[in-house]
């Protein structure tokens, strides 16, 4: 089941959470949404499954507006815990089935197990990762056609997330999609064969995230002195941007890499060098404005 | 039936049960501790410690206690026929003089206890039968108390969703108004099963110490379904104040008795200056809303039977209907607004 995202806009008052996004996302892929906080991610996702009313915008699921019946495909896990502290595991896996067609109490049961909670307990008993593990559990338990997780391994030890990981890929390999968020890029890197990236309610960055990280690279080139010019190489259409920060340059280029290299020889720079990038680099970059300080960690990839 | 809002039911319906029960063990032990005093034979006892008073016991062919008393110095008798756990009948003969004179006939009931007296002459009749049907008006009024009590801990049902597990409820197979209606209904039907329990704990507790016979004909039928309608109606304001109010759900629950009595005491305020008139008439049309305020109360009439006071009992009846059905809507139509 593929997701249609035309144009979506949600204002909360005058402020816009979520602005003229526009999002395909295919059938059975794990698809990361990443974004700083107060991106829009959430309200994203809200909006995705009718949890709050879009301003404007459409959003279609195999060309269908969501029913609500379509929840019978789609399963959430919501990056707070939204469990009923008085009720016990076992009484939300029950909860489940009932709502639920597809759902197997079994396969929940055996995922609370890997995740080590006891089925006795209530919700008020379990710390916030055992919490999110039986919300993670309830959802891969659905067999639905989407898994949507927002931050599903927020409290989890290492272990459990990388657990939770290999589920995700599972789901993606058995056809199902996935679109998750998380702030550990990590993850989305390990599990995401496509991102998006939001920045204040709006798309900046979409991408296989192998192309993205073939595409993008880093040309830095350092100067005798701190007054160079850059004789137009920043407004080249392959320049996505340029940093300066004194006698050097950063240039993250979408493509042509040696020859913008050349260019900044020829501009003067004493020492030239491209630099890969990780998708950390990459989203940093996206989030953050030129000439803004960057924690950005580059690689030597090739001289 | 909703899961989640069953399992709220049930929890309470548990501890509903509880103390009901605690209500009936009680009842056992009153029973076992005046077991020797509901015995005629201890009124007997009592009676014949006066001097020249005259007992005589027979046993008639039913199978019947007799015991007359006579007492010459009244003159007055006292006949009890001991039906056993069927109940007794008793006749007292004695002087006018020490007897009513208000009237000629005098009924009074209370729960299984008839009382009729007569004046015939110089001498009055009282007749006392222990085995009479009880109205189930009584038996609403306590079930009553305690489904208005369930009814106001239940009344939040969608505010709690809204309270941190929206999430869960609208991302489900199935409309936001059937999720309410399923919500409702779990509720309501707690509820009623609450009267119900009540109604069997006191009907057990009556089974203690006498046989007991139910009266659903005439009045009781309109209690019951005054009885039926009235919590499910104070459950629907409190439902629709809640779910407006969501995260200040519980203050509207905890506050709903304290200002509801504090409305009704302020109509009784008597109209005196601007003040007092203008406070009386704000409470007046605030007790309008309050489906507590249509509630039609059975009292005896001159006959001693109970009746209804007041007339339109139909149109009470409707109004608490369309309140349930109203206050329901309100609650439904914010539902569907509400977002995450």
């Amino acid at each position: 089941m593929s997701i249609t995202i035309t144009n979506l806009r949600k204002y909360y008052g005058k402020s816009a959470a979520v602005d003229d996004f526009t999002l395909e996302i295919p059938s059975a892929t794990v698809f990361g949404l990443l974004g700083p906080n107060g991106a829009g991610k959430t309200t994203t996702f809200k909006c995705m499954l009718g949890l709050a009313r879009p301003t404007s915008g459409r959003i279609l699921y195999d060309g269908k507006p969501l029913m609500p019946a379509t929840f019978e495909q789609i399963a959430y896990v919501p990056e707070r815990s939204v469990l009923y502290d008085w009720m016990t595991v076992e009484e939300h896996v029950e909860m489940n089935r009932r709502a639920f067609a597809k759902f197997s109490p079994a396969r929940a049961f055996e995922l609370l197990e890997t995740f080590n909670v006891e089925r006795q307990k209530r919700a008020r008993a379990l710390s916030k990762g055992m919490r999110t593990a039986v919300m993670v559990a309830m959802a891969f338990a659905r067999n639905a056609e989407i898994l949507v997780l927002d931050e599903p391994t927020g409290g989890l030890d290492p272990v459990n997330q990388r657990h939770v990981l290999s589920l995700m890929i599972n789901e993606a390999a058995k056809g199902n999609s996935i679109i998750f968020s998380s702030h550990q890029i990590g993850q989305v890197e390990r599990a995401a064969e496509n991102i998006a990236v939001m920045d204040r309610g709006r798309l900046v960055l979409e991408g296989l995230v192998d192309d993205l990280k073939a595409d993008r690279k880093i040309v830095e080139g350092i100067f005798p002195d701190v007054t160079f010019t850059l004789d137009g190489i920043a407004n080249d259409p392959r320049v996505a941007r340029s940093d300066r920060t004194e006698r050097i340059v950063r240039l993250l280029v979408t493509g042509g890499a040696a020859d913008i290299a050349s260019r900044l020889s020829s501009a003067g720079a004493m020492a030239v060098r491209v630099l890969d990038l990780n998708l950390e680099d990459i989203f940093l970059y996206a989030v953050s404005p030129a000439n803004a300080t960057t924690d950005v960690v580059v690689r030597e990839s090739s001289s | 039936m909703n899961y989640v809002e069953w399992l709220r039911v049930r929890n309470l319906l548990r501890t509903t049960a509880i103390i009901l029960a605690i209500l009936v063990v009680l009842a056992v032990i009153l029973r076992i501790s005046v077991s020797r005093y509901m015995s005629p034979d201890a009124w007997v006892a009592h009676m014949s410690l006066d001097p020249g008073t005259k007992v005589t016991h027979t046993v008639l062919p039913g199978g019947t206690k007799r015991t007359t008393i006579l007492d010459p110095s009244e003159p007055s008798t006292v006949v009890i026929d001991d039906h056993g756990y069927s109940g007794k009948h008793i006749v007292i003969t004695e002087p006018t003089s020490r007897a009513h004179k208000e009237q000629q006939a005098h009924n009074i009931g209370i729960g299984s206890i008839q009382v009729h007296e007569s004046r015939h002459g110089s001498l009055t009749t009282t007749v006392i039968d222990t085995n009479g049907s009880v109205p189930m008006l009584y038996y609403m009024a306590l079930a009553d108390v305690v489904a208005l009590i369930v009814a106001t801990i239940l009344a939040a049902p969608l505010a709690r969703e809204i309270d941190g597990h929206l999430e869960i409820a609208l991302t489900r197979p199935c409309s936001r108004v059937r999720y309410a209606l399923e919500v409702i209904g779990a509720d309501a039907v707690g509820i009623l099963a609450a009267s119900v329990m009540t109604i069997a704990a006191f009907y057990l507790v009556q089974l203690l110490f006498e046989s007991a016979r139910l009266d659903f004909s005439g009045i009781n039928a309109r209690a019951i379904a005054m009885g039926v309608t009235l919590p499910l109606a104070w459950y629907a304001l409190l439902c629709a104040a809640t779910t407006w109010l969501n995260r200040s759900y519980g203050a509207v629950l905890g506050f709903a008795w304290p200002v509801t009595i504090l409305i009704g005491a302020l109509t009784l305020i008597p109209p005196g200056n601007v003040v007092a008139l203008f406070v009386h008439d704000v409470a007046w049309v605030l007790s309008r809303l309050n489906p507590l305020t249509y509630v039609s109360f059975a009292s005896p009439n001159d006959n001693g039977t109970l009746d209804y006071t007041g007339a339109h009992f139909a149109l009470r009846l409707s109004i608490e209907v369309l309140m349930f059905v109203v206050y329901g809507a309100i609650a439904i139509l914010k539902w569907q607004r509400v977002e995450a």
